[in-house]
């Protein structure tokens, strides 16, 4: 309860920094309007993530936590999958869309989340790798639908802002832009919005974590 | 095989039919097309395709008709205007008086309007007679005619609908115009713009060939591709220093201005300015008459700017330098955008200096003498301003002249750069180049025609 209550803290100050945000718009300029267009693309994003991720964790297993190639992977920020992706992409295709963007995103995020997960998950030697492979799956999947909630709720606010650099690069229009826009246009409420919708995910995740009797 | 080249030709007409439209990139996105509450740069390009507004600009600056073919000024300054009786909207119905009407009481009643077209109409009186719009407001006709080339005509009950000279549609990604029947009779099957806002980006996309037109990065302009041209348009845009510090700092300013900018540095973005006011809306070249000499000594001036342009910065720092040969020692602060413009509205500063895009009419440049004016950052007031403003009917009267002189004795601001847009167009697109840009004057891209 005393967690849950300074992470609620946390979030207050989150939210009152954005409400109370210095600074104020050129000639008073209106707030942008929200990019609806741009949700479904970036559900279809996440969840390929969240989906993706755990999957390739409960594979790999806590093993992929000190994999070198996969470090190696993670290193380079997504402006340069962006780049690169926009530098190779042939003329006579036309220029990327969503499913490029896509693409981009998660190359430039499962690296980093799929050793995210597997640094959580426990050890598995001697046991449950004593007990055979159907016990190591058991514990993996336990574990991950633990982790899950948490997870998402840590990494999915990094994960929407940085897809900025891939909507500025690729020319798609996402929820990502949208963050910088208020900032920039000093849309206070719509910022406060934003921290509220994240609040929520968190506590909701802090739902999820609860241990079952 | 006649045939055959029959059915090649149906599969492949989409594409030819496809290369006709130009591809362009807008650097942010411009919400939903919105006669009444939009108001920013790309807002106000979809609007001049999608809408018509009562009068037009040209290039040269003079207004024309457009949605109104002909119009008369009374003596109280009331402007009744006459309709063109082959406007349609997109849905076939006519443009009427009511919808202008409509257009301009909705404009006054929603909170949310744009601010901009907001001011314009600011107590501004609409009506309708013998089926003729009229609008009565304090301004002179001259600058509310040119004011009102801002100002597109929805239609009544529906903020989304125009007249103009192509129909939108809304595609994922993208904001599509294409061609329709129009009094100004459109040359190109439409234009496709994708939100681009990286610089670097609008690069690629321009070297690849998936942009008809495009801004590049400055530092590249003249690495033009073999299948665009380099195309500059003035523009009614300055980097402007405010000064909190009297006329002193300014009338340094404006001497380091001549000379403390390289050629190469410059680019072709950027020229030093010469006046007080922007050239470009027809003022002549005005210097500080401030009746102090040059203040001598050294010292050390605070100026802030706007952090994020390097090329700006790159000008910022050469001008210190040029700074320092007098022995000033300029000390340059970077500030977000954002903290810049409160900091500017509060009036805490020594100086500051950011970029302003001034309206496409001489009223533009009381923004920094009136009293309420939103450029007027320092309280900048003089006694015989009202008298000198009442004066003003047109863009090219005397009037102009002492009010110039008026704010040359004691200037609160002095550009020290006039901005000009430079561009690459596909070198097949014929486009007119304004100080408006591209898109904002009459006929605007109605104009514009590919070469065979």
């Amino acid at each position: 309860m005393k967690r849950f209550a300074s992470g609620l803290l946390v979030w207050a100050l989150g939210l009152g920094l954005a409400l109370g945000l210095p600074g104020s718009a050129w000639k008073g300029a209106a707030p942008p309007t929200f990019p609806w267009a741009a949700l479904g693309p970036a559900v279809l994003a996440v969840g390929a993530l969240a989906l993706l991720a755990p999957w390739l964790a409960w594979r790999g297993g806590p093993g992929l936590a000190t994999r070198r190639s996969l470090a190696l992977l993670e290193a380079p920020p997504d402006l340069l999958w962006a780049g690169l992706l926009l530098a190779l992409w042939p003329a006579a295709w036309g220029p990327p869309g969503t499913s490029a963007w896509l693409l981009a995103f998660l190359v430039a995020s499962l690296p980093g989340e799929v050793r995210w997960l597997a640094q959580a998950m426990p050890a598995e030697h001697p046991f449950p790798q004593a007990w055979g492979r159907l016990a190591v799956q058991q514990v993996r999947r336990t574990v991950l639908l633990r982790l899950w909630g948490r997870w998402l709720a840590a990494r999915l606010p990094i994960w929407l802002t940085a897809t900025l650099v891939l909507e500025r690069v690729l020319g798609i229009p996402g929820l990502g832009t949208d963050w910088m826009t208020r900032v920039a246009g000093r849309d206070r409420a719509g910022l406060a919005v934003w921290v509220l919708l994240l609040a929520l995910l968190w506590a909701a995740s802090q739902r999820w974590e609860r241990e079952s009797a | 095989m006649r045939n055959l080249l029959l059915t090649l030709c149906v599969l492949f007409a989409p594409l030819l039919a496809q290369a006709q439209v130009v591809e362009e990139s807008l650097p942010r996105d411009p919400g939903p097309l919105n006669f009444i509450q939009g108001d920013s740069y790309e807002q106000w390009i979809l609007q001049s395709l999608a809408g018509d507004a009562l009068v037009g600009i040209r290039a040269d600056g003079r207004v024309v008709p457009r949605l109104a073919t002909a119009w008369m000024v009374q003596k109280d300054g009331t402007i009744t205007f006459t309709l063109r009786p082959d406007a349609r909207y997109t849905d076939g119905s006519q443009v009427t008086a009511e919808d202008v009407a409509w257009t301009l009481q909705e404009l006054r009643r929603d909170p949310k309007a744009s601010p901009t077209k907001r001011a314009i109409l600011d107590g501004a009186e609409v009506g309708i007679e013998q089926g003729r719009p009229w609008i009565r407001t304090p301004k002179p006709a001259g600058r509310l005619l040119l004011e009102l080339a801002r100002i597109p005509i929805a239609q009544k009950g529906h903020p989304e609908r125009g007249s103009g000279p192509f129909s939108f549609r809304k595609e994922p990604g993208a904001w599509v115009f294409l061609r329709r029947e129009h009094f100004l009779k459109p040359r190109i099957d439409g234009i496709r713009f994708r939100l681009l806002p990286d610089q670097a980006s609008v690069m690629t996309a321009l070297q690849k060939g998936w942009l008809s037109i495009g801004a590049p990065a400055p530092r590249r302009q003249n690495e033009v591709p073999a299948t665009h041209r380099l195309v500059t348009q003035p523009m009614h845009a300055q980097l402007v220093v405010w000064s909190r510090q009297g006329v002193g700092p300014l009338q340094w300013l404006e001497r380091w201005r001549k000379d403390a900018f390289p050629p190469q540095l410059l680019g072709q973005n950027a020229r030093p300015s010469r006046g007080l006011w922007p050239e470009t809306l027809g003022f002549e070249v005005q210097t500080i008459e401030a009746g102090t000499p040059v203040p001598k000594g050294t010292g050390a001036f605070q100026l802030l700017y706007g952090a994020g342009e390097e090329s700006i910065e790159k000008l910022l720092l050469a001008l210190r330098e040029r700074a320092r040969r007098d022995g000033f020692d300029l000390q340059l602060t970077p500030l977000e955008q954002g903290l810049l413009a409160e900091r500017l509205q509060k009036g805490e500063f020594q100086l500051a200096c950011s970029a302003v895009v001034f309206d496409p009419h001489p009223w533009a440049v009381l923004e920094y003498l009136e009293p309420k004016g939103p450029m007027n950052f320092t309280g900048w007031k003089q006694p015989r301003l009202a008298a000198l403003v009442a004066r003003i009917q047109q863009p090219g009267d005397l009037a102009w002249r002492d009010l110039q002189l008026l704010w040359g004795q004691s200037p609160a601001a002095l550009p020290i750069l006039d901005f000009q847009s430079v561009i690459w167009v596909a070198k097949q697109l014929q486009v007119e180049p304004s100080p408006l840009g591209l898109y904002l004057s009459t006929p605007g891209a109605a104009g514009w025609r590919w070469n065979k």
